[in-house]
């Protein structure tokens, strides 16, 4: 994690100004996203699939939803760098849930909690930032976004699992969220500066 | 949906947790409300440190070559598929035996070029010359041909000015006529708007007339086959 923000720290141009160079065709700049980028997209997808052929697949639509799509980037949604990570998750969850479909014993076993899911995705998260933001988390509210990030369930499927209502699952995940971003503000307003 | 019950779904909507028609239904929303549109750019930005938890992993460098290859305008030289450059081999050999084939034909349009010029210098000699005559020759068709020669030298040319075509298959022959015995003097189609020269060499003093007859092509006949549609007494 130390290195992926050294690097992205590295060049002068910021990632707003390469993604909108890259829009207009500009294939350095993009190379310069990729160089900033590919470590984090890789590893969100391998930790979310495992599969190696399928998290390649997933870094290169990501990069080249970048390449073609940057120009659908709007900076007031939030920072590129959110942005790229967030097309990251949500290719790295369409692949898990394919993945799922097509392996559906593997699901009931895990529906059936046989395996310790969320444990397993708990002590599996790296970056002691993350990792001690998660643990300042009630537990349910730390399982249910766990599941949802890590593991690329829907809120219907962990209220399914957990035998819980779904709106239970909703007010956790939200919670959960909204405690988050107050505890990882502290340290992504230091990032900035 | 109320914007109460769709602000409930705004954090699964940013964790990626809604099926797609849940998902679609927030995306309408966020179209028209800036509030939420606001909160979905924080939550995002917290997913977005959650993708930091991944344990990190460096990517294989053949990935970023195959990436970026797909975005940048490929240099033929370097990346043609294997097969393509054996292709290519082949289209070089093509083109080498095109030039070759140009070479010969250069070569025998330069051969046709000499002898033409050289039937040419021949009539000029021939008209040059204070004994050279001239006949022109009539028949059943409308022609101007004319029969050049020079019977101290034994040097002639036939110089066609207008002549129809005589059939795809079809030349005209000419034929030098000593008493009944007629002579193959060569054979000729004629060219649109260009003259023609047939040059001769033979003891012109010999023959009394000369005669075209249109023969089977492209060699003509050893014998003529056909009554002479033009001929002049010399």
């Amino acid at each position: 994690m130390r290195g992926l923000l050294s690097l992205r720290h590295s060049g002068s141009a910021t990632d707003e100004a390469l993604l909108a160079a890259a829009a207009q065709g500009d294939v350095r700049a993009f190379e310069a996203l990729y160089d900033r980028y590919s470590r984090a997209v890789y590893s969100l997808a391998l930790r979310m699939l495992r599969d190696a052929k399928a998290v390649e697949e997933v870094t290169q639509e990501v990069f080249l939803s970048v390449w073609r799509g940057g120009r659908d980037y709007d900076p007031r949604r939030g920072s590129a760098r959110s942005w790229i990570l967030a097309l990251a998750h949500h290719k790295s969850v369409d692949a898990v849930r394919h993945q799922r479909l097509r392996a559906a014993d593997r699901l009931s076993e895990e529906m059936t909690g046989e395996t310790d899911v969320v444990g397993e995705a708990i002590r599996s998260v790296e970056g002691a930032r993350v990792r001690e933001a998660l643990a300042a988390l009630s537990e349910v509210q730390r399982e249910a976004i766990t599941l949802a990030y890590y593991q690329g369930y829907t809120q219907q499927e962990i209220a399914d699992r957990l035998g819980l209502p779904l709106g239970t699952v909703k007010t956790r995940m939200r919670d959960g969220m909204l405690r988050l971003r107050i505890l990882l503000g502290r340290s992504m307003q230091g990032e900035q500066t | 949906m109320t914007h109460g019950e769709l602000k409930e779904d705004i954090a699964a909507y940013a964790l990626d947790a809604l099926a797609p028609e849940e998902a679609r239904k927030v995306e309408a929303h966020l179209r028209a409300c800036e509030e939420c549109r606001s909160e979905v750019a924080a939550l995002r930005e917290v997913a977005g440190e959650l993708a930091s938890g991944a344990p990190m992993v460096e990517p294989p460098s053949a990935l970023r070559a195959r990436v970026l290859a797909a975005v940048r305008p490929t240099p033929p030289a370097v990346t043609l598929p294997r097969a393509w450059a054996v292709s290519l081999a082949g289209a070089a050999a093509a083109v080498l035996l095109i030039l070759a084939g140009l070479t010969v034909s250069l070569q025998r349009e330069r051969a046709a070029l000499h002898a033409r010029l050289a039937a040419q210098g021949q009539v000029l000699a021939l008209l040059a010359s204070p004994t050279a005559k001239t006949a022109s020759l009539t028949g059943t068709v409308p022609a101007g041909v004319r029969f050049v020669y020079d019977p101290d030298r034994r040097r002639a040319a036939l110089v066609v000015t207008d002549l129809r075509d005589p059939g795809r298959e079809f030349v005209y022959q000419l034929w030098l006529i000593a008493g009944q015995q007629p002579e193959s003097a060569g054979v000729f189609r004629p060219v649109p708007g260009q003259p023609i020269i047939v040059p001769v060499a033979a003891d012109l003093a010999r023959y009394q007339v000369v005669a075209i007859t249109v023969e089977r092509g492209p060699h003509g006949v050893p014998r003529p086959t056909a009554t002479p549609i033009l001929l002049a007494k010399i």
